[in-house]
């Protein structure tokens, strides 16, 4: 494997190589900045240009757009509640009460640290276990995912901070909004009030009204505060202390470890990644109250996992030749347009191009690093924006990136109506990030359920006479009794009186 | 007040001074298509409008109007003005729809000018290797233990479902038909054997029964690929007259002048001749095919009857 992947990184170090890595890493980070442009847009506005490039450079080109705009979707969520993907709505939970509170940027330098030992895990996982990886993932039938979506469910109505009945309310009401559209056993559509409807709500217009637009309004109704942020940021306000430091070690490990697996499963890897690893912190913390608050672990455990998803979410796509989500399809697209047919014998047919493009992961996640640590001086400044400026260009910016999904106004109608619904949902102590995940989730739950359903004649023991099925359904049973006691034991236990 | 009248001066001269062939393009067209940014629609309307644009001397846009299976673009482009400006780069979805949806907000043949095919690519079917002998093998198979086995496709309503449905009715064979969220991840269920069978695209199959994972039972175009002479068509081995191809094309607004209507098409099957446009068609499984108006309007007419056809006999339910 060690020759590989120095072949791999002999490829990559070429220098015209090398600057179309850093090219794309930089460019990723950018558009994961902007709110609402995703990595389709920036990648798919960039497929021309793969044209006039050949395989391998394509191909670290677009790679690199993909896991850059992951770093840079934790900048604009850390700094202003603007989660771009599902997987960065975590990051908010933390990271933006961090910058609320005069630490942006230790939360920045905490997020693009952890998110760089989560890619590295990464890249080594599959470095060295793609293949065994691809044989697990091929294990994972309708049954075990949709079992997986229910234990992914059951973390989502965990993270809250408030009680958990209202977290759980939340994932019910993402759940409904995500029935909105065609249903993908039949056909028929539900609730599909105008024809742009039809493909459903659209997970941007959501996460940016719920997340962006509402925390707009809210602040739009509170006097002008005076900016608190310095204009000068001492290095040593933005590296944690040798104790913050320590206690991170374990998030990040348990969250690349998380992360890593979730990945490889084509089609549901990140998202699910990091709230799991998210709620997995909060479990196991013995300061589960920090949560919510600007907590480093909560921050550190999600970035890590999304970032470790990012990486081994190609390996469906490498090892496979199937795309596991829309951006890897646009990437293997690329790959066609240059003549080259991704399937299972890329690795022995291109082998240049395999391990060229693997090492470019390792490259870029350390140029990544680079380009980042300086530049949280400059991000942090962003807030000394008043916010009458700061704002509006926000909503402007919001209206854009929803827009260019999709070219539908409607969209952006949403976008905003969600805002307000966001808005009147803080006011009354209800969070949004359960609902995102929900949304999200939803539609996964039901259409592996019912695909379930359908390959086995309707029989509901299959869930639990196929073994990783099983386990799903144990782990899932074992988290609701936790739940259960750990609430029932606190009633009983009076907190301790101070004295 | 001024504003306003900026906005509507242009209108009101365009009004005024109808594009006469000979200044015909004067300002930027564009290619609206139905799909996301980033798709192969999206991919092949930027190559044509790169390819168009040098032809016609002004810049060609292209426009994303993503939503319920491309109908949201057709009804779009349907109503704009037959000006000649606004062109739609459409698919073999655009018969299915005819037949899937209770309303659509356009006629499916009526409401365009026809322009040309860009390509048409048949339908491989295909199952792990080894699992079947052939074509035959398979239907026997089918028939012998009726509803169990499994076809998995990209989704409802697609025409990689019609095509199994297709199948199903031609031969008599019961399969269980599958959706998956797009061929992909029909693929990936096949490998893994959840599924014993997919009927996908070139783009999704071939590389698979290169690399021995898969073996290409048969093809679904009526005459054997020219692109793959080996493989048995559906009709030669097990139901006569089969004949599933798809494609991609352009058609406009109903009443485009004629006159602009040929000079888009030529523009078109100029387009068709260049290397990139030629090696993208190919790429994607597709044979180049250039065709006039009237040849596109037939094909279109014959697939929206079979497919209606099928949609209604397999009870699938409409939109």
């Amino acid at each position: 494997m060690l020759d590989q992947f120095l072949l791999g990184l002999s490829v990559v170090l070429q220098p015209h190589v090398l600057i179309y890595a850093f090219f794309g890493v930089f460019l990723g980070q950018l558009i994961g900045v902007l709110p609402g442009v995703g990595a389709i847009t920036a990648i798919s506005l960039l497929l021309p240009v793969t044209f006039y490039l050949d395989a391998t450079t394509s191909m670290i080109l677009l790679a690199g757009i993909y896991y850059g705009s992951q770093y840079g979707g934790s900048i604009a969520s850390i700094l202003l509640n603007l989660p771009g993907t599902p997987s960065s709505v975590v990051t908010c939970l933390e990271g933006y009460p961090l910058a609320q509170s005069d630490r942006a940027g230790l939360a920045l330098f905490v997020a693009a640290f952890s998110s760089f030992i989560g890619g590295m895990v990464g890249v080594a996982i599959l470095v060295l276990a793609a293949i065994p990886m691809t044989v697990v993932a091929l294990k994972f039938g309708a049954p075990e995912y949709a079992m997986l979506v229910i234990l992914g469910l059951l973390a989502a109505s965990m993270i809250g901070t408030g009680s958990q009945i209202r977290s759980f309310a939340m994932v019910l009401l993402g759940i409904a909004l995500g029935l909105v559209g065609a249903d993908a056993t039949t056909g028929y559509y539900r609730f599909v009030a105008m024809p742009e409807l039809a493909d459903g709500i659209s997970l941007v217009s959501l996460a940016m009204g719920l997340f962006g637009v509402s925390e707009v309004i809210r602040n739009a109704s509170r006097r002008p505060a005076a900016n608190a942020a310095p204009l000068i940021i001492k290095m040593r306000d933005v590296i944690p202390t040798r104790a913050q430091a320590k206690s991170l070690a374990f998030p990040i490990v348990r969250g690349s470890s998380i992360g890593s697996f979730f990945g490889a499963l084509p089609g549901t890897g990140a998202a699910i990644a990091s709230f799991m690893a998210y709620a997995m912190e909060k479990r196991f913390s013995k300061t589960p109250m920090k949560f919510g608050k600007g907590h480093l672990p909560g921050l550190a455990a999600p970035e890590s996992a999304n970032n470790a998803a990012s990486q081994t979410g190609f390996i469906p796509t490498l090892t496979l030749g199937v795309p596991g989500d829309a951006v890897m399809a646009l990437i293997i697209g690329a790959l066609i347009l240059n003549g080259i047919i991704p399937g299972p014998r890329l690795m022995v047919d291109q082998p240049e191009l395999f391990w060229g493009v693997i090492a470019s992961f390792f490259v870029g996640n350390i140029i990544l690093l680079l380009i980042n640590i300086p530049l949280i001086r400059l991000w942090v400044l962003l807030l000394r924006i008043p916010y009458q400026k700061l704002y509006p260009m926000i909503i402007i910016m919001i209206c854009v990136g929803v827009y260019s999904h999709r070219t539908s106004v409607t969209d952006v109608l949403l976008t905003l109506a969600f805002g307000i619904l966001g808005y009147l949902m803080k006011n009354y102590r209800f969070e949004p990030a359960p609902v995102l995940l929900g949304f999200v989730l939803g539609p996964l739950l039901e259409d592996n359920f019912r695909r379930t359903m359908l390959l086995y004649g309707g029989d509901f023991t299959i869930f639990v006479t196929r073994p990783i099925s099983a386990v799903l359904v144990v782990c899932s049973a074992l988290m609701i009794v936790w739940a259960v006691w750990s609430s029932l034991s606190h009633r009983r236990i009076p907190a301790p009186s101070s004295p | 007040m001024f504003k306003k009248l900026l906005t509507t001066l242009p209108l009101v001269a365009a009004l005024a001074l109808p594009a006469s062939a000979q200044e015909f393009p004067d300002r930027a067209l564009r290619i609206v298509h139905g799909f996301g940014p980033g798709g192969n629609a999206d991919t092949m309307s930027r190559i044509m409008a790169e390819e168009m644009s040098t032809g016609l001397g002004q810049p060609v846009v292209v426009e994303s109007r993503p939503g319920a299976g491309g109908t949201v673009a057709s009804g779009y482009v349907s109503n704009e003005e037959p000006d000649g400006y606004t062109m739609q780069l459409m698919v073999g979805g655009h018969a299915v729809a005819a037949g899937l949806y209770n309303s659509l907000p356009y006629e499916s043949v009526e409401g365009f000018t026809f322009i040309s095919t860009l390509g048409q690519f048949p339908f491989m079917v295909a199952a792990r290797s080894g699992e079947y002998e052939s074509m035959e093998a398979l239907i026997a198979a089918a028939a012998a233990a009726p509803g169990t086995i499994k076809i998995g496709h990209s989704g409802v309503g697609s025409t990689q479902h019609l095509t199994g449905e297709l199948l199903a009715l031609r031969t008599g064979a019961e399969f269980l038909h599958i959706p998956y969220q797009g061929g992909a991840a029909a693929s990936t269920a096949l490998m893994s054997g959840e599924v014993d069978v997919v009927i996908d695209t070139g783009t999704v199959i071939r590389p698979q029964a290169e690399a021995g994972v898969y073996d290409i039972l048969a093809i679904t175009s009526a005459e054997r690929w020219p692109d793959a002479p080996d493989l048995p068509t559906v009709s030669e081995t097990v139901a006569e007259g089969f004949d599933v191809v798809s494609w991609t094309g352009i058609g406009m607004p109903a009443g485009v002048p004629s006159e602009i209507a040929d000079r888009i098409r030529a523009e078109v099957h100029t387009a068709l001749a260049a290397p990139a446009v030629n090696d993208m068609i190919v790429s994607l499984g597709a044979e180049p095919s250039p065709s006039t108006g009237e040849e596109m309007t037939a094909l279109i007419e014959g697939q929206i009857a079979v497919w209606t056809d099928v949609i209604n006999s397999a009870g699938i339910e409409k939109r």
